[in-house]
């Protein structure tokens, strides 16, 4: 198609909203979502199937991350559109600015964290075992939580710890939870709201309005996620630190954000919405965005924090790849490694394969599969205990030859169809509330007319 | 002295500038939409040494002119694979091997132990085998664009074209090189003509 022959596209209701075509796939996300939430919740609580409370909460986070992942990496979508006055993304963007707005609700997913501080007061008194190693309690997720516990069961790490607790304490870490999600929510809610005002108005000063705010947003989005990296994830291993860390967590909202935003666009597309819209040039540049972000940059991120743990190799830093070696942990590690990086590196390199929708649709899933199976192996795995007092790497791995990775632990299916089914209804339900399309983003018709070349 | 006398000429310099090897014809368009519709109809006609002159790029240009795509992403990745084995391999004989080739002198491999790490590791080699795969491959894309493109070449006969000069500004051309099997100056200005030209012009070498 060139610019000269366009043909003005179907802007009608029946080609820009979704209507009622995806009512079964909302209702049966939202039944699934519900269900997977009480089975977990009855897993959980029970422990059944060996699950401890500190493997429930981490599967909560795991899941959580995952689905706030998505919506993060559609915020940076929407924002670097507007940052760059990109016109070729005009006719995709309403789903990112859908996806995105979902952390409104960003703020439920810490509800279950602040049920662990209520439960458990965050001291175990003098002596009581069970509490630090099973108990509920801010200590279960958080090992900083519960100083006292981890000063009588893993004193070497305490000694690391103590010094972080300026930053590492309960108050402070609430409070920029709190200003986390506050923040995520206003700013993705404001795009959507603003952009669905210029589908009634037209206005251009709606657009240079969003561009405009695109820079502060920016820079608070790179602060947030970064800390939250640091607050939610690297501090499950208090003692442990990498400055790179909120950069790898960055790339893990790409490659999940970039997914979920093809799967949904070619479903719309699927569902006889958006016809003539968006077509196999959309595909390819939201491919190369996948493909740069979720696994060139994710790969060379993760290396880059990798080798240079790797080369120093000084034990408080290296107990926590040496967590992701023992036992298991190998296997695993090294699927990542392939199935983030390798295969889909070699399967999404060529221009063709961008853009025929039924193989990006696969490369998209699977992608984001492994943006899920990436948080896993950020979460789940524990530090030996003797990471820091072995003589020698063989004598960990040789201890520790049988950790297991509870990969296939029913609470882990369970809790991704909660939590990843009610993200799912949620979407559904609000793109069922807007236009599928900035019907009058002044420039709309420069993404009508893209093309690469 | 008469070793150096200039040799007399065969041809008559003044007639060789009367009659001047034809490049080809120039057909002026004055939109894109013209140029675009005016190449399917040259690519039907079948003629094989020709091309298009734009301002800037016409979308859909490339598929009205049935060009093909270019092979120059394959040799970029086997450039790209070939840097990163390259690099593997030089590593890996320098750094671990205590083998002895000949490659112009005899060189032999050097095994040593670096901080406590084992000879041979990958982590370590990583960085050297991105950076070849890398130079490879931009190397190989710069260079063979150059060589497919037939560059540098730093005279064209239409840069002498004192029509051809709006091609930067607000004109759209076509050239039918006078090489092309298919070229016969009158029935092929007859032809871009009646493909919507506002002027034909020949094109001297």
């Amino acid at each position: 198609m060139s610019s000269v022959h366009v043909a003005a596209p179907d802007l009608s209701e029946g080609n820009v909203r979704l209507g009622t075509a995806a009512m079964t796939v909302q209702q049966g996300a939202g039944l699934v979502g519900l269900i997977g939430l009480v089975a977990s919740t009855v897993i959980g609580l029970g422990g059944m199937f060996g699950v401890t409370p500190t493997f429930f909460m981490k599967s909560w986070t795991q899941n959580y991350l995952f689905v706030l992942s998505i919506s993060l990496g559609a915020l940076f979508f929407v924002f670097i559109q507007h940052l760059t006055r990109a016109g070729w993304s005009t006719t995709v963007r309403r789903p990112a600015e859908v996806i995105a707005a979902n952390l409104k609700w960003a703020w439920v997913g810490l509800i279950p964290f602040a049920l662990l501080w209520l439960s458990g007061g965050g001291h175990a008194e003098g002596g009581d075992h069970a509490h630090a190693h099973g108990g509920w309690g801010p200590g279960a997720l958080f090992p900083w939580a519960d100083l006292e516990a981890m000063k009588a069961h893993h004193p070497d790490e305490y000694k690391v710890v103590k010094a972080k607790t300026a930053y590492l304490n309960s108050t402070f870490f609430w409070i920029r939870a709190v200003v986390y999600v506050t923040f995520w929510g206003i700013a993705s809610t404001w795009f959507l709201r603003t952009s669905m005002a210029q589908d009634a108005t037209g206005d251009v000063r709606i657009t240079q309005r969003m561009q405009k705010m695109a820079a502060p947003t920016a820079i608070l989005f790179g602060i947030t996620i970064t800390f939250a990296a640091f607050d939610w994830i690297m501090s499950l291993s208090p003692a442990w630190f990498s400055t790179m860390f909120g950069v790898y967590f960055f790339c893990g909202c790409c490659t999940c954000g970039f997914a979920t935003m093809i799967i949904a666009v070619l479903r719309i597309q699927s569902m006889g919405r958006l016809q003539g819209v968006v077509n196999r040039e959309h595909y390819q540049d939201l491919g190369k965005l996948l493909f740069a972000f979720g696994m060139v940059f994710w790969a060379y991120i993760g290396f880059s924090q990798y080798m240079l743990i790797w080369y120093a190799n000084i034990p408080e830093e290296t107990g926590w790849f040496l967590a992701r070696q023992i036992g298991g942990w190998g296997t695993v590690s090294f699927v990542l490694l392939f199935g983030h990086f390798v295969v889909p590196f070699v399967a999404l390199i060529s221009k063709w394969t961008k853009r025929m929708s039924w193989y990006l649709t696969g490369a998209a899933v699977w992608m984001l599969f492994f943006g899920w199976f990436d948080l896993y192996w950020l979460v789940m795995p524990v530090i030996p205990e003797d990471a820091m007092t072995a003589k020698t790497y063989m004598e960990v791995v040789e201890a520790n030859a049988d950790e297991p990775t509870h990969l296939f632990n029913p609470l882990n299916f369970t809790m991704l169809a909660g939590v990843g089914g009610t993200f799912l209804w949620m979407t559904i339900r609000r793109m069922r509330q807007t236009t599928l399309l900035a019907v009058r983003d002044p420039r709309l018709h420069e993404g009508l007319a893209f093309e690469n070349q | 002295m008469t070793t150096f006398e200039t040799p007399t000429p065969t041809v008559d310099p003044a007639k060789t500038a009367e009659t001047p090897k034809l490049h080809g014809l120039l057909a002026e368009f004055e939109t894109p939409g013209d140029v675009l519709k005016a190449a399917e109809k040259v690519r039907e006609a079948g003629y094989r040494w020709w091309d298009c002159c734009t301002p800037f790029p016409v979308h859909g240009l490339d598929g009205a002119m049935g060009i093909k795509p270019t092979i120059l992403p394959v040799m970029v990745f086997f450039a790209g694979f070939t840097g990163l084995m390259t690099a593997f391999i030089l590593q890996a004989f320098t750094n671990s091997s205590g083998m002895s080739v000949w490659a112009l002198v005899w060189v032999t491999g050097y095994p040593y132990l670096i901080s406590g790490k084992p000879l041979l590791s990958i982590p370590a080699f990583i960085p050297v085998m991105f950076e070849l795969t890398i130079l490879f491959s931009a190397l190989t894309c710069v260079f063979g664009m150059f060589g497919m493109n037939g560059l540098p070449r730093l005279y064209h006969p239409l840069l002498a074209n004192d029509r051809f000069r709006r091609v930067t500004d607000d004109r759209f051309y076509i050239v039918i090189e006078a090489r092309d099997p298919k070229f016969f100056q009158s029935r092929t200005e007859a032809f871009l003509d009646s493909i919507g030209a506002v002027a034909v012009e020949e094109v001297e070498d």
